[in-house]
């Protein structure tokens, strides 16, 4: 069961418990999806991801089934990465395990064959291990396609001779 | 005769009411909670959930309410 949540403006802790009620009878199970929703996410501690959203739109028949990102370790010390949550059936990520104090390191998103023809938005979520602390982050990563039959080609209209 | 057919009849309701009532369904949600961390605002964001059945009937999910 996948669960879409929009951030929309929210701001700062929000939990949200959707209940799932099935042919077993009550009581009803909850599950609960928290998120710490950020305004400035090019500010974020340990890490800073850039960029914070992914886009991986096709406007043209040239086909786009990846995209980089940078992982900017802001801290002092060395940062261990974990992927906790990926992409499945969608794309295959790559990130660093390990970024040195003030360094940065490169991640990639590569959608899978299957998700070419898809439109969608998702996402990935990390755990940054700093000693013993522990943060997550998660990353949006949308696609949209060019609609069938629309022509995104720029066109200029040609002059007509009277 | 008709005692013994009623008898048949009974006895097979009997299963069958006994058997059904034993076949339950039971959902089973090994990670209930998910943390997704910091999120930049006007985003989309998804997690899978897994569900399992571990009874002996067709679980069926009749409805999800968001929170």
């Amino acid at each position: 069961m996948e669960i879409i949540f929009s951030t929309k403006s929210y701001n700062q802790k929000v939990s949200k418990r959707p209940r799932i009620t099935t042919n077993e009878g009550p009581p009803d199970k909850n599950v609960t999806v928290s998120a710490e929703i950020i305004q400035r996410p090019d500010s974020t501690y340990p890490i800073i991801i850039r960029p914070y959203k992914l886009d991986i739109s096709q406007f043209s028949d040239k086909v786009r089934d990846k995209m980089k990102f940078t992982i900017v370790n802001s801290s002092d010390s060395e940062v261990t990465l974990n992927l906790v949550a990926d992409l499945p059936n969608v794309a295959t990520i790559d990130i660093p395990e390990k970024i040195g104090a003030r360094k940065s390191a490169g991640g990639e998103v590569k959608l899978l064959p299957s998700a070419l023809d898809k439109s969608f938005e998702k996402s990935f979520t990390i755990e940054v291990v700093t000693g013993e602390a522990t943060t997550r982050f998660t990353v949006p990563v949308k696609r949209t396609l060019k609609a069938p039959g629309a022509d995104t080609t720029s066109q200029k209209a040609e002059p007509v001779a009277h | 005769m008709r005692k013994l057919i009623f008898a048949t009849l009974v006895l097979v309701a009997v299963t069958l009411a006994v058997s059904s009532g034993f076949a339950a369904p039971r959902m089973v949600i090994p990670e209930m909670e998910f943390d997704f961390g910091f999120v930049p605002q006007n985003s989309e964001i998804s997690h899978v959930f897994w569900i399992y059945n571990r009874g002996d009937d067709t679980l069926k999910i009749e409805k999800v309410v968001p929170g």
